[in-house]
């Protein structure tokens, strides 16, 4: 029996979440710019990915957990905490060189990760609520460091890495990417990623076909943390200072950002295409209302709208896979006609 | 036995599930002042008769007449508003709450502004259980009490809503010989106060203690009702087995071939298996055989390495192996297809590529990256095999039906180099066609040198499929039996004997 290639035809197209993002995403690109034509200019494109970014790296960590049926609400506070971190390690200590501030603060945002895997896999908390205490635990780190105000970095080498452009591309956004399309490789081709998908599907089921499912979420809990800690960094070295609290809330915009993008909350389902094609339309409408010139409170009230639409067609879309109800037998006959 | 005008009947009634026929054209009565047995073998149609009576399920056709009344429940309120209480093995109770909140679950009074008056509650529920006689406090958590006085609790539940028709559900599956005695107490004085109550049990000791009328169920269908006075143990027994199921083993190409001993477990034991002993051989296959509940799986799930062992040893080919993960039996090549297909076996959301090489997923992959076009030929390979029935290795397995499902997880073992394979309940709830073919895989398996365990609830299948037959109860082995000389009756007589050492 041939690996079976499906006819592609319009049923199919729709059935697959990715392209039909990708239909929203160049809609609402289309919407923006009959409304102003300034919209789609290489300017503002770049300027819907540099805003993207920062939520784009927290949602990488988010898609792994949440395909693994877990969750990470501390990512955000990791990032805020990491960039509180590197600011003060560089503004009150002799180490001079942004990256050594740097690996410090990745060890640091590692132990966290560390310790959102050791309670929901060894302690067995939920992790909703696991890393709901952790984010609480890494916020108020960074107001006792920050000392509740903006921490000004005069590091020019690690100001550059902010500022810097490559082709035109803000830094942040070119680390984004390939990001993007590393961890998109490993969740999709690699033992590991296909381990995931399966560990989040159905973890008993995984378990008993040999996977290790604490193992793979401790891991995914690490990585999550270390991706947030370097986006805390960047958000640090754009802003010449660490606001505390100048990421905070944005694990949640990384989850709807995978949600959107078809990633399931229950796991086992979504991939790290869907993830960023879900960032850009959150992007893309939010910076579309800008240019408009409407209150930028209606961003906030578009993403949530956006959010419960993707939702209402995902489950008008699943509810076409359904449960076998045809038998066996009818199953041969459909077979034997095709051959 | 005061009253003939309280009884339960039930009328024609008949169930099917896809696949299966629960129940055909059950017609009986039980009558008020007596205490009814219900006796079947595993899927003899005893669960399915107690949901309908319950309200949680409805029969296609038939009738439920109390007291000469037809009654139709769409819900388990329903059930419960006209007098009928199940009392299952699961106790349905809130454990972080007082006595008095569970009996009074559904309706507390009431005093002024609608407050619960918590003083009249417990004084009613402290009334209720001082006439029961049962030494607990109407304040006390249920969660503290023991496993008979929960159960107890359950049954004043059921009594205070002034339950007409109270059916047990292997109520002493869980109880010690002294609780038992005062569960009989009970259920005696709510005989004598005329309420109809049905009781389902499969230990036969107890069934002629308490009980006074006998019917026996088989295959869905109705085979007799017996006054328990004049029934004997074997004359029950041999009215639960004799399932006809027809010439499907007659062309079973079976292994004749045994090698090596390539399993040895020497007295395996944990909470739930006790002293388990045994030898799989190379082309065997052992049959497990025992009720719902005596600890088959629990046995498979210690060897595989789900549940911590306690003390004892697994050998594989002669040499000892420490399992303690389902990855490390994988790796000394013993494969498991878990009972529950969907909850514990399928990843149903995914393709059946991707369930085929769960286990193998490392030997696929080159530098952790999984070699697609590997994966697909063995993927492809495993659906020719056994005949799985798909358009494309794409599809997900969820929209398979059962028996392509059991296929998939038996694909699954295929490319990984295996000695024993485990299979508990392979043809659980799927149609007459997949389950041949089953068989025959199973045979087949067995030819290629595999050992096969070989766990089943229906006692045809294992009797003619295995080569030998260990019966299992209560954790532990209470017989092995060669193929020639196994029958239904031997079979079932160990396995609900309790405690019986293997002869």
């Amino acid at each position: 029996m041939k690996s079976g290639h499906n006819k592609i035809n319009a049923r199919s197209i729709l059935q697959n979440n990715n392209v039909v993002m990708l239909i929203v995403v160049v809609a609402i690109i289309i919407l923006f710019t009959l409304l102003n034509s300034n919209y789609f200019s290489f300017n503002n494109m770049m300027n819907i990915l540099y805003a993207a970014s920062i939520i784009g790296l927290l949602s990488i960590g988010m898609t792994y957990l949440m395909i693994a049926g877990h969750i990470d609400l501390s990512c955000g506070a990791i990032a805020g905490m990491s960039g509180a971190i590197c600011a003060v390690i560089l503004r009150d200590t002799p180490i001079e060189h942004w990256p050594v501030a740097f690996v410090i603060t990745l060890c640091v945002a590692l132990a966290v990760g560390a310790l959102n895997a050791v309670l929901v896999n060894v302690f067995e908390l939920q992790p909703f609520i696991a890393t709901l205490a952790t984010a609480s635990v890494c916020t108020g780190t960074s107001y006792l460091l920050s000392g509740g105000r903006a921490v000004v970095v005069e590091n020019l080498a690690l100001i550059a890495v902010g500022k810097g452009k490559l082709f035109g591309m803000p830094y942040t956004v070119v680390i984004m990417i390939i990001l993007f399309i590393i961890f998109g490789f490993i969740l999709s081709r690699t033992v590991f990623g296909r381990s995931v998908y399966m560990v989040g599907g159905n973890e008993t089921a995984a378990k008993l076909a040999g996977l290790k499912p604490k193992k793979l979420t401790s891991i995914c809990y690490l990585m999550s943390a270390g991706i947030a800690s370097l986006a805390g960094v960047l958000v640090t070295a754009r802003m010449h200072s660490a606001m505390p609290g100048a990421v905070s809330g944005s694990e949640f915009d990384a989850i709807t950002a995978a949600v959107l993008g078809g990633v399931a909350f229950i796991g086992g389902r979504g991939n790290l295409a869907g993830c960023f094609i879900g960032l850009l339309i959150i992007q893309c409408f939010a910076n579309g209302l800008t240019v408009l010139g409407i209150n930028s409170f209606w961003q906030v009230v578009a993403k949530g709208i956006l959010l419960i639409a993707a939702l209402i067609f995902d489950y008008v879309r699943r509810k076409n896979i359904q449960p076998s109800v045809i038998t066996d037998a009818e199953i041969t006959a459909a077979v034997a006609n095709n051959q | 036995m005061e009253s003939v005008e309280r009884y339960v009947e039930f009328q024609k009634i008949d169930k099917r599930f896809v696949g299966v026929h629960a129940l055909r054209d059950i017609s009986f009565r039980a009558n008020g002042g007596e205490v009814c047995a219900l006796l079947g073998e595993n899927g003899a149609g005893k669960s399915t008769l107690l949901k309908i009576m319950s309200g949680a399920q409805t029969p296609d056709s038939g009738k439920i007449l109390l007291n000469g009344e037809e009654v139709v429940f769409h819900s388990t309120q329903d059930a419960i508003a006209a007098g009928v209480s199940i009392i299952y093995q699961e106790r349905q109770l809130l454990k972080d709450l007082s006595v008095t909140e569970n009996i009074f679950m559904d309706f507390l009074p009431r005093g002024r502004f609608g407050i619960v008056d918590f003083a009249a509650a417990h004084a009613e529920a402290q009334r209720i259980i001082d006439e029961f006689k049962i030494p607990i406090k109407a304040t006390a958590n249920v969660g503290t009490l023991s496993v008979a006085h929960q159960q107890m609790v359950e049954i004043m539940k059921a009594y205070r809503r002034n339950s007409r028709v109270i059916a047990f559900d292997e109520p002493t599956a869980s109880l010690s010989d002294v609780e038992i005695d005062v569960l009989f107490d009970v259920i005696s004085r709510l005989r004598d106060e005329g309420k109809v109550i049905l009781y389902v049990s499969h230990r036969l000791k107890e069934l002629f203690q308490i009980t006074d009328r006998i019917v026996i169920l088989k295959d869905g269908g109705f085979v007799k009702s017996l006054v328990t006075k004049e029934a004997t143990e074997p004359e029950l027994i041999r009215l639960m087995v004799g399932r006809d199921l027809g010439d499907i083993f007659d062309n079973l190409a079976r292994n004749t071939e045994q090698g090596d001993i390539v399993l040895e477990v020497k007295d395996l034991t944990n909470e739930k298996v006790k002293g388990v002993s045994f030898q799989l051989h190379k082309g065997e296959v052992l049959g497990f055989s025992g009720l719902v509940g005596a600890g088959r799986s629990e046995i498979m799930r210690a060897i595989f390495g789900v549940d911590a062992i306690e003390s004892g040893e697994v050998l594989i080919d002669g040499a000892p192996v420490h399992i303690k993960s389902p990855r490390d039996a994988i790796d000394a090549g013993i494969g498991l297809c878990p009972e529950d297909r969907k909850e514990e076996g399928l990843v149903l959301e995914r393709t059946i590529r991707e369930n085929t090489t769960i286990p193998i997923l490392n030997t696929i992959a080159e530098k952790g990256l999984i070699n697609l076009s590997k994966e697909r030929a063995i993927a492809a390979n495993s659906i020719k095999n056994y005949n799985i029935k798909t358009h494309s290795m794409e599809k997900i397995v969820m929209e398979l039906s059962g028996g392509n499902q059991q296929k998939v997880i038996l694909g699954r073992w295929m490319s990984a180099d295996l000695k024993v394979l485990i299979l508990d309940e392979p043809t659980k709830g799927i149609d007459v066609g997949a389950k041949s073919e089953i068989y025959q895989m199973v045979c087949d398996l067995a030819k290629k040198g595999l050992g096969i365990i070989f766990i089943s609830s229906e006692l045809p299948e294992v009797l003619n499929v295995a080569d030998k037959i260990v019966v299992i109860c209560d954790g532990q082995i209470t017989g092995i039996l060669d193929r020639e000389e196994a029958t239904e009756e031997k079979v079932l007589a160990l396995a609900m004997h309790e405690h019986r050492a293997a002869s």
